[in-house]
Parts: C-alpha cells; structure tokens; sequence
C-alpha cells in the first residue's frame, strides 16, 4: 500500500468559466514540473454552457456552425471528441503526477471511470463501462464523459458526470463523436439530486482511487482570492 | 512512438507542434500523440533540431517506430532528411492542421502520402485522401511509397480491412512483390497466439464469467472496429502465418491427475496450476520444445515460463506468464496465477508479465471441448490446446475393457526448432507424468 498522497482539493462555490479553470489547471502543472514534490490538486467545478473539443476532435460531430456557436467553444488540449459543460454537471479535473500512479494512462481513463462507478454504487445504482469507449453509462445511456491529456505525465482535464442539468444543449452535438448513444443524467435515477450532494462523493471516491490525502489549499496555494 | 500505457500497442499523432528545421530545446513539447481518450505531448529528450517528421499528423504508429528525426546541429538537418526517405521536402510538407480548423470536413488533415516527388503529387493524395477519410497503409508501405514515388492514396489496400501493405506499394510501381513480412512491430508487445478464431476461449482459471450465451461484440447489422487489444492479438496471429507449423497430438488419461487434483483443490490448488506445472517440468527435461528460432538461431531461455491464453472478456485475449514453472511450487503458482488473472481484467498487467512466456498454454477444456489446435505465439517455439477429460470406453493392454476418463492434448511446434520426434517425445514424457506420477508435482 503506498503511503497516502499530499493532494490540494479546490471547490470553487460558483460556476467557472471554461478558459479560467483551464487556467488554474495550467498554474496548477507549472507547479508540479517545477517542483516535482509539489502536492497534487483536484479541481471540482461546475461551468457555465460551453463546448469543447479535444486536440484531434472533428468538427463534424457539431450540430451547429462552429463561427456561431450557441454556447462558448473551446478546443483544448484533450483526447476525445466534442462535449458539453454546463451547470448542473460536476467536473473533476485531477491534476495528478501519474509517475506517482503507475505512469500508464489507459490504466488512468479505467480509474476515472472507476470513480463514477464507485460514486453511482454508494447511490445504489450500477454504472457500467463499455469497451472500447470511454466513459460510464448506466442503462445504456451515457452519463459521464471522460477526456484527459498529459505533459510529462502531468494530468489535466478529467470527467464530467451529469448530475441535474438540461440535456438539451447535448443535442448541438454528436456527444463524444458517438452517434445514437444517448445522454443521461443522474437525477433520472435519483429525483431532486443535486451537485452539491454529488460532490463529496465525487471526491472522496477519487481520493480513494488515487490514494490522496485531501486538504484546502494553504493560503499561498490559492488559486482565486477570497 | 512511445508508449503511453502498458496496454498502448499503436499511437495516432494529433499534432506537430514543430516543423522540420524548427529549434527544440530539451524538454520541449514536440508533438501531440493520442491513444483512446489521452492526449500526451512528447517531448524532445535531448535539445537539437527537427530534421524530419517521418508520420505526418494524423497517422498512426505502432509503439517503437521512427516518428521523427532529431540531430544535434543545423548542418546535419539536410544529411538527416536525405538519409531519411519517407521525410517529406520541407518545401512541400502539407502546413500543419490548425489546433482550431472548422472548414475541414475531417478535424486531423489525413496524413496526406509522403512522396519523394512532392510538389506535384501531394495536393492530389490529400484530396484522395480526404475524401474517404484517411490513408490506412503500413508504416513499411509508407517508407517504401516515398523511396519508388508511389501515392499511397490511389492504391487499393490487400491488408486487413483495406490497409495498404508494402506489397500494395510494390506491385503499383511494378515491383515483384517480395516475400511476405511478418506484421510490423510485432514487438515484444503482447504475446498472444489465439486457440480460437471464434474468440469464444476462456482461461482454464476464469470458471467461466458465464455469459449466458454465445459471446458478440456487436449487433446483427453491424460493423464494429477492432480493439487495440484485438488489433494486437491480429497482428501476432498473422505473423505466425510465417512459421512452418505442425501439429502433433495425444490421448493422455487423467484419473490420476483428478484423483490429485480433488485432494489439493481445497489448499487453493488449480488445475491451470496443475498442469502449467506439469508442462514447465516437462519443458525443463525437453528445452528444444521451450526453444525458440530467430534470425540468430534456436533460442534457448534460460528460464521455463509457461504463458496461459486468457480471453478477455471484451475482446482479444492476453497471456499471462508464469515464471519459472517448473521450479516454483504448486501453491505459489496458483496464487500466481489467480493475481495475474484478477490484473489481466483490469488490463494492470505489466509488459514483463505477459511478454515473456517461452511456452503456450491454451485449455478450453471447461467448454468440454474435445481436441482444437492453437495458433504459435510469436517469438515461442510451441503451444500447447487442452481440450476436456471425458469419460471414455479403453481398451487395456491386456484387452479387458475400461471407462477412463482421457484428454486430448495438441502440440502446434515451430518446425524450424522442433521436430515431430522432439514434440512426440515431450507428449509421451508429459502424459507419462500426468498418468503415472501427478503427485510429483507437489513437490
């Protein structure tokens, strides 16, 4: 058993614009390349609609002109296809040294999934993988989302599971480039869940998969001021 | 290429983030390589220049193949590039996609075909190649249309699903078209040679994770993409179409080995242990049946370590490796083995675990199957397929009559380094153990 991991845990109260926590994740790698004994750090956020698509993704998966958007669209540093953000959607974005955890980063997406599917048993519901794809779907509809990308095995970007949101705004796209599987939400399942009781589990189940003690940020490791 | 995973036996590249020529620091992110939903940036591990880029953006690599070429000054970027035939003229290399690129029907431009005579072929191989989505040819095929100026994209592929081989490329510049080659990169990556084409084997551990009905990894109508895992697995399969193979078989009877197993089943023994302990004692008093051939040679291990083909249960199949069969215990070995069925699920097999088996095992003997052959693992001598024990009506030496319970087991052997009378030799020794002495293995 490794000893538990040092990991900062951020949680901002409000939405985040897309841009911004992209931001922090930067700040949050610069960190861990130039101080290779830094802590690691989750971010768990909601963010504002938007789109975004990884670095190899096609267009073609979009529904709508990409010139005209009808929510913000960024192509960020990710694998994977397009998705959606949006509130009521929980995203986790570990920012992890995955020399610390196995230096493998197919063996890190199956954590990730990992995750979801320890957070949907704690709910009583059975989350499933489907191979060959990325993600976690429960009765064959797609309920989290997963897209990371690494430098030097430094982790960004992450899951995002679907907790109360509107599903309308997936209908601008082909979700993951995956046509005819359908998106889901947790509140399917759950009536009147909401994100903030999502939330804890969420990171308690990714502290676990990872073997992460987490704490707030120390005041010099803020990332916003407050 | 390098490997991002253990499991990662081909990379896409996203991305260059330099050009040929382009200064790169040590450290620097050169380019973008994609494996299922990770992106990675490579990076440069010495500083120098780019001097070519052997797989453009948007083709895919098999882990360990030249990608690119770095050298330590300016003055050996012009060397490097001549010596490098499939680098593409600076001059003319397509300009690298755009991070955001709206108007293209496809994200990735294709890697349009490396042509020696760039200027006036490319524009026409990437509208080709645009148009049907992407060139799928081999990197040898690729190497080998830049050096006899062939365009990749009006070539018909013979490979699988349409790939183009290097023989594609051979015949379209009227070439004779040279001698098969084992698939490319069969590296050292996942050594698996597959007992059934149905896919419908199972490891003699797993006590069948019952699916309730034939296995499918797709619904009528459909046609569904290889997996990495299945990729790999086709790959080794088809590299054994180069090996002259034989079968031999035999009948070994094995009330014996049941009476034993029944005794130690409940000391957590296991009948993969038991005959994976069985195989490797026998190997160790046979090596030419643990040997293997090579461009060198007959290839004697220094070990005994006995690989067991494990279905996975979403496609293709791994073979995990236990070291050392015929000097580790029983009970080790099955402890082993269980750990290393448990990990080979959550695909937490490390290279060493699953590559270096000298040996094959493949029992589809819970299916009640009756006798199958397997197919040679690459970089092995011999694969061992059990089939079921069955009770069976035997006639004695002495002519009474018996109901015994009997097996059928067959040897597929490299004939270039095992001979029918070496992989006879080694049946007769392994049923000579499991008929008359199966307690032997418990100590």
């Amino acid at each position: 058993m490794n000893p538990l991991l040092d990991a900062i845990r951020f949680e901002p109260p409000a939405p985040v614009e897309f841009a911004q926590a992209w931001h922090w994740q930067q700040q949050l790698r610069e960190r861990l390349l130039n101080n290779p004994a830094a802590p690691e750090a989750l971010l768990l956020l909601q963010h504002p609609p938007c789109y975004t698509l990884g670095r190899g993704a096609s267009t073609a998966f979009l529904r709508f002109d990409p010139q005209a958007p009808p929510a913000p669209l960024h192509r960020i540093d990710r694998g994977g296809e397009v998705t959606h953000h949006l509130p009521g959607q929980l995203v986790l974005y570990p920012v992890l040294d995955l020399q610390r955890h196995g230096a493998d980063l197919h063996c890190y997406l199956r954590a990730l999934e990992g995750v979801v599917i320890t957070v949907l048993a704690e709910l009583g519901l059975a989350g499933e993988r489907i191979e060959g794809l990325t993600g976690v779907w429960l009765e064959g509809r797609k309920l989290a989302a997963i897209g990371v990308g690494a430098r030097r095995w430094i982790s960004q970007h992450g899951l995002a599971l679907n907790v109360n949101c509107d599903l309308a705004g997936f209908e601008a796209i082909v979700p993951c480039g995956l046509k005819g599987l359908a998106v889901a939400r947790l509140s399917d399942w759950c009536p009147g869940i909401t994100p903030a009781q999502v939330q804890p589990l969420l990171s308690r189940a990714c502290a676990e998969a990872f073997g992460l003690t987490l704490r707030p940020p120390e005041p010099t490791e803020r990332l916003w001021g407050c | 290429m390098p490997a991002l995973s253990s499991t990662m036996t081909e990379g896409k590249i996203v991305e260059w983030l330099k050009q040929p020529g382009d200064r790169v620091e040590r450290g620097e992110s050169v380019l973008v390589v994609e494996s299922d939903k990770a992106d990675m940036d490579v990076e440069a591990f010495q500083e120098g220049f780019l001097a070519a880029v052997l797989m453009q953006a948007g083709g895919t690599a098999p882990v360990g193949e030249t990608i690119g070429l770095i050298v330590e000054s300016e003055a050996e970027i012009a060397a490097a590039q001549a010596g490098a035939p499939s680098a593409p003229a600076p001059a003319a290399a397509p300009a690298p996609p755009e991070p955001v690129a709206p108007a293209a029907p496809v994200a990735v431009a294709p890697a349009a075909a490396p042509a020696a005579v760039a200027a006036a072929t490319l524009p026409v191989a990437a509208a080709t190649a645009a148009g049907n989505g992407r060139v799928v040819a081999t990197p040898r095929a690729r190497k080998l249309a830049s050096q006899l100026g062939v365009t990749l994209a009006a070539l018909k592929g013979s490979g699988p699903h349409g790939r183009i081989q290097a023989e594609d490329v051979e015949r379209a510049a009227g070439q004779p078209a040279s001698v098969p080659r084992v698939a490319e990169g069969s590296a050292p990556f996942i050594a698996a040679g597959a007992p059934s084409a149905a896919g419908a084997s199972a490891s003699a551990a797993a006590s069948a994770s019952a699916a309730p009905a034939g296995q499918s990894f797709g619904r009528p109508g459909e046609t569904v993409a290889f997996t990495t895992l299945q990729g790999a697995v086709n790959r080794n399969m088809l590299a054994s179409l180069a090996v002259p193979c034989f079968h031999v078989g035999y009948t070994i009877t094995t009330d014996r080995l049941d009476a034993f197993y029944k005794q130690v089943k409940n000391k957590g023994v296991t009948m993969t242990a038991l005959l994976a302990k069985a195989v490797g004692v026998v190997l160790a008093r046979h090596p030419q049946v643990n040997a293997a051939a090579s461009e060198a040679g007959m290839v004697y291990p220094a070990t005994v370590n006995v690989a067991i083909a494990v279905a996975m249960d979403d496609g293709g199949l791994v073979t995990p490796v236990l070291k050392e069969a015929d000097r580790t215990d029983l009970y080790s070995l099955s402890r082993n083995w269980a750990d290393l069925v448990a990990r080979s699920r959550t695909k937490q097999l490390k290279p060493d675990e699953y590559s270096t088996g000298t040996f094959t095992l493949s029992n589809l003997g819970m299916f009640g199957v009756d006798r199958f052959d397997a197919i040679l693992p690459p970089g092995t001598g011999a694969i061992l397929a059990v089939a079921a024990s069955r009770p069976t009506v035997v006639a004695n030496a002495d002519g009474s009559i018996a109901v015994k319970r009997q097996m059928q087991v067959n040897l597929t052997a490299d004939h270039r380094v095992i001979y029918g009378a070496h992989g006879a030799a080694f049946l007769k020794d392994l049923a000579d153990l499991i008929e008359h002495r199966p307690e032997s293995l418990a100590l």
